[in-house]
């Protein structure tokens, strides 16, 4: 399926057919990605990929009902079988629309490209990575291998609704990852890092390059001083930046309203009340421009936005899509996204993060006797209904009567995410945004992003030895 | 499909328009599959699902070196397109003398070369409905602490080919079909402990379409989920570890994914240097079973092409074998193997899980993992786990937020047993297991 064929479908028709058997809703997502990999290993850039996807997914709502099928194929037949099989999830009565109105959204456009990903060719990419490669041998003797990999997607979408709303979207999403082994005294260690935006060409900067060389060579070097520490209980403050995974796992996933409706979440029915100390905001955004977590307009045809979940400490929203918005009867947050037109929207975060508090790193540090602080994070997962989260560590340090002591790595936190939240003892003013790579898991893979300042939580519990 | 193509044509026609477009060596894989999906939640169709796809995939192996590119437009303008495009990308590439096609002789032949499709569908849409509903019903309103159930039917059908230039020929077609119920009930504190169980396999008889069994599914997830209420942590320390059947292959994978040719080439593994080495406790061993008629993961071929055999990968704790594709091989100046597993088995010797709890005496049975991870370079390791604290064979009380850590070079070693209980839904069947000493930490 392609662009032009995605202009010229005959939307009313298979809207009206989506209906045929009484659903309340249909939409239409056609989507086109063009994806580019290359790849350095062993000091060359020696792989290079280039893969295209594109087809129809076609939505049914009865209440809170779905139903839902795909097709690439352009043929009308195929599209029209996709119409039918959705619109089986719905047996009533209520009559197709004879006409449908088209209203198209415009937004403003968080991701401009002006240098597009399709004109350029590998031999602009390669010597990036080249001087990514060199830099890194560089900057250390233990250095042995290094990996890098730049990647870059063009999706074009368009929608239509059986409301009558229409959008466009063109979402560019670069990434770059680069990981380092070094050897030394008989040891071998790892380590990797990563950015990740929507922009197109104007990705590529020497900047970035230098930026990521060093930090993989520090995270590498990092590890050959740290072990994992001694296990249990203890106060963790959670380093500006990539920390924001504690909001995405302990917090984020339980406001999806996914849950909230079925009254699976252990915030069910807590909107209004106090999670958290006042002075505490918490934010999940789709509008920072360039962000991997930015949307101009969600996968259902609402506008990206910023939506506060909680306000001086107070849960003031859930993350809403089209069905869970209609059954509490609030507007849309933006949230319904889907990983490709395989895929029915669910809500979905964006960049989720925690605004500044009034206090610094240090005066947080120096508060606990003993505990931890850890700054990088590879995965994290969450029990919606339990409310037990964990987040991998993959460095940090031990705290000791109020300062940084052994360096320490590879161990699993776990807390729960209402006792977390609310054991948050205090928030410094050093926020940071983490720009790299964070995808998204739940039963379909989205990009998305996360921060925060500085934060203590009074207590979690840490794994290490015994 | 809807285009005169069918995927035998796609991938030939790929195949032989690469070669001609100047390309030393190709391999097409091509795959088509067809799935269901009916989600009933509590009384009601929550959601309906129908996908139906295809793709081709080719390898280029032009001038000493080596690109890729896909499509999921089976049409000869788009692959002409799409090949022009990554044959240019492929040539302004470094050579790399290691990127070649498999050893012919390594290489699986099948005999039969013609024909091939999806397997037929043998459920109506309303048997698949209804074999969710029934699931959903073996539970919706028999408790009141039962917040919701989620029972979801799923199966798929696919096809697929792989050839290149030097006429190796693939073809394989295969079925799944799984019932799944998911319980949540209402706990202590605002908490909702949920629990699932599943059955699969590669016909209708593995969830028992046809029996009344399929309703089995919610009731051992609701009585899974109920057991789970007001959980709690015990003291950091050392306990005997009792892993259940459905997770015990958490714990393998990182060591399967060591003995990859990616990581080992690398030398970002753990069990670099270890091959005839003890890696295990001695009354460990594992084996491919990649032959075995009826079970799911059972292949013939890599995704290279590359002929799969019934191996034993570790032998009474001695490592046998690295996973080494062609490329990795190569770089490793070794001969290929197989690009990683396909049905892995591991024999136990105690009847079921309560043997091994006895067997145990006081410990902790680890009934699920919540997060966590292996640093596959050196080993370490730290996943969260919910479980149950047992003693003298009886199960005392439910466990959540503790977390195990070690080294794997570690854990392995003091394995002690395992039970004959693997299941066969999926294809690592690894049966629960017992460790002794292992470092949990809670309170």
């Amino acid at each position: 399926m392609d662009l032009q064929t995605a202009i010229n479908i005959p939307w009313k028709r298979l809207l009206r057919l989506a209906l045929e058997r009484g659903g309340s809703y249909a939409d239409l997502f056609f989507e086109q990605t063009i994806y580019h990999d290359i790849t350095l290993r062993d000091g060359q850039v020696n792989t290079a990929g280039t893969h295209t996807d594109s087809g129809l997914g076609i939505r049914v709502l009865t209440g809170d009902q779905t139903g839902y099928a795909f097709t690439e194929s352009v043929a009308a037949r195929d599209m029209e079988r996709a119409a039918h099989t959705a619109a089986f999830i719905a047996d009533s009565s209520n009559p197709a629309p004879q006409s449908i109105r088209l209203q198209t959204i415009k937004t403003k456009n968080l991701y401009p490209v002006t240098d597009h990903w399709n004109d350029i060719s590998p031999e602009r990419k390669i010597p990036f990575l080249q001087e990514m490669n060199d830099l890194v041998f560089g900057a250390d003797k233990r250095v042995k291998k290094v990996i890098a990999r730049l990647s870059d997607t063009t999706t074009f979408i368009r929608f239509y609704n059986s409301e009558g709303t229409g959008f466009t979207d063109l979402r560019p999403m670069a990434s770059l990852s680069v990981s380092c082994i070094m050897e030394a005294g008989g040891k071998t260690e790892t380590a990797s890092c990563s950015r990740s935006f929507r922009m197109g060409g104007e990705f590529l900067q020497h900047s970035l390059i230098e930026e990521l060389a060093a930090e993989v060579v520090a995270r590498t070097a990092f590890q050959f001083s740290a072990v994992q520490p001694k296990g249990g209980e203890m106060p963790v403050v959670m380093a500006a930046g990539g920390s924001g995974i504690l909001l995405h796992e302990a917090i984020g996933h339980a406001f999806e309203a996914d849950f909230i409706r079925k009254s699976i979440s252990i915030f069910s029915g807590r909107l209004g009340t106090r999670v958290c100390a006042p002075g505490i905001n918490i934010i999940d955004d789709g509008t920072i421009p360039f962000n991997r977590g930015s949307i101009n307009i969600d996968d259902e045809g609402t506008p990206g936005q910023k939506t506060y979940m909680v306000t001086d400490g107070i849960l003031t929203s859930f993350l809403h899509d089209r069905i869970s918005a209609v059954q509490f009867g609030v507007p849309a947050t933006g949230n319904g996204r889907r990983e490709s037109f395989r895929f029915m929207p669910l809500p979905r975060m964006r960049a989720t993060y925690m605004e500044n508090g009034p206090s610094t790193e240090e005066s947080l540090i120096a508060s606990i006797k003993k505990g931890l602080y850890v700054d990088t994070f590879s995965n994290g997962q969450v029990q919606i209904g339990a409310g037990d989260f964990t987040f991998y560590v993959k460095s940090g340090y031990l705290i000791e009567k109020g300062k940084l002591t052994r360096p320490v790595k590879d161990v699993n936190i776990i807390g729960n995410g209402p006792a977390a939240l609310a054991d948050i003892k205090g928030v410094a003013n050093n926020f940071i945004m983490d720009n790299g790579t964070w995808t998204c898991g739940k039963e379909q893979s989205c990009p998305v992003s996360c921060g925060m300042p500085t934060v203590l939580v009074g207590s979690l519990t840490v794994g290490g030895r015994a | 499909m809807s285009t005169p193509f069918t995927l035998k044509d796609m991938a030939q026609y790929a195949l032989t328009s690469a070669l001609r477009k100047g390309v030393e060596q190709v391999r097409v894989t091509a795959m088509q599959d067809v799935s269901d999906s009916f989600t009933v939640r509590n009384d009601k169709l929550e959601k309906l699902y129908q996908a139906g796809e295809s793709s081709l995939f080719i390898h280029l192996f032009a001038d000493g070196r080596y690109g890729t590119c896909s499509t999921n437009r089976p049409e000869e303008k788009e692959i002409d397109r799409l090949l022009d495009t990554a044959i240019a990308s492929t040539r302004l590439l470094a050579a790399d003398p290691y990127r070649a096609l498999p050893p012919a002789e390594k290489c699986y032949n099948g005999l039969i070369r013609s024909g091939g499709c999806l397997p037929s569908d043998p459920l109506s849409v309303e048997a698949k409905k209804k074999t969710a509903f029934e699931c959903a019903a073996g539970v919706w309103g028999t408790d009141p602490s039962l917040v919701h159930v989620t029972a979801d039917y799923s199966d798929s059908r696919s096809c697929l080919y792989i050839i290149d230039s030097q006429d190796l020929y693939c073809f394989s077609a295969d079925t799944y079909y799984s019932l799944s119920a998911e319980c949540a009930v209402n706990g202590p504190h605002n908490t909702r402990p949920s629990d699932w169980y599943v059955k699969g396999g590669i016909a209708p008889d593995a969830i028992g379409i046809g029996e009344s069994a399929h309703s089995d599914c919610a009731r051992l997830a609701l009585e899974r989920a109920l057991a789970k209420r007001a959980p709690g942590k015990i003291p950091s320390g050392y306990y005997n570890m009792v892993v259940e059947n459905r997770v015990a292959s958490t714990l393998l994978a990182p060591v399967i994914q060591a003995m990859s040719g990616s990581a080992l080439q690398q030398g970002s593994s753990f069990l670099l240097n270890m091959l005839g080495k003890q890696i295990a406790a001695s009354h460990f061993t594992l084996k491919d079973e990649p032959h075995l008629p009826n079970e799911p993961g059972r292949r013939y071929f890599d995704s290279e092409g590359l002929a799969t055999k019934p191996r034993t990968i570790i032998e009474n704790g001695i490592l046998n074998l690295y996973f080494l594709s062609t490329y990795f091989a190569g770089k490793m100046q070794m001969t290929p193997t197989i690009e990683g597993p396909s049905v892995l088995q591991l024999e136990g010797c105690e009847k079921d899980l309560h043997s091994l709890i006895q067997k145990a005496g006081k410990g902790v049975l680890v009934t699920g993992f919540n997060g966590g991870n292996c640093n596959g370079t050196t080993g370490d390791f730290s996943y969260g786990i919910e479980g149950f604290l047992f003693e003298n064979g009886d199960i005392l009380r439910p466990l959540n937020e503790m977390i195990i850590s070690g080294n794997m070079k570690d854990l392995w070693l003091r394995f002690l047993s395992a039970a004959d209980d693997a299941l066969h839904y999926s294809a690592w069947q690894i049966p629960s297991l017992l460790f002794e000493n292992i470092a949990f930490a809670g309170l």
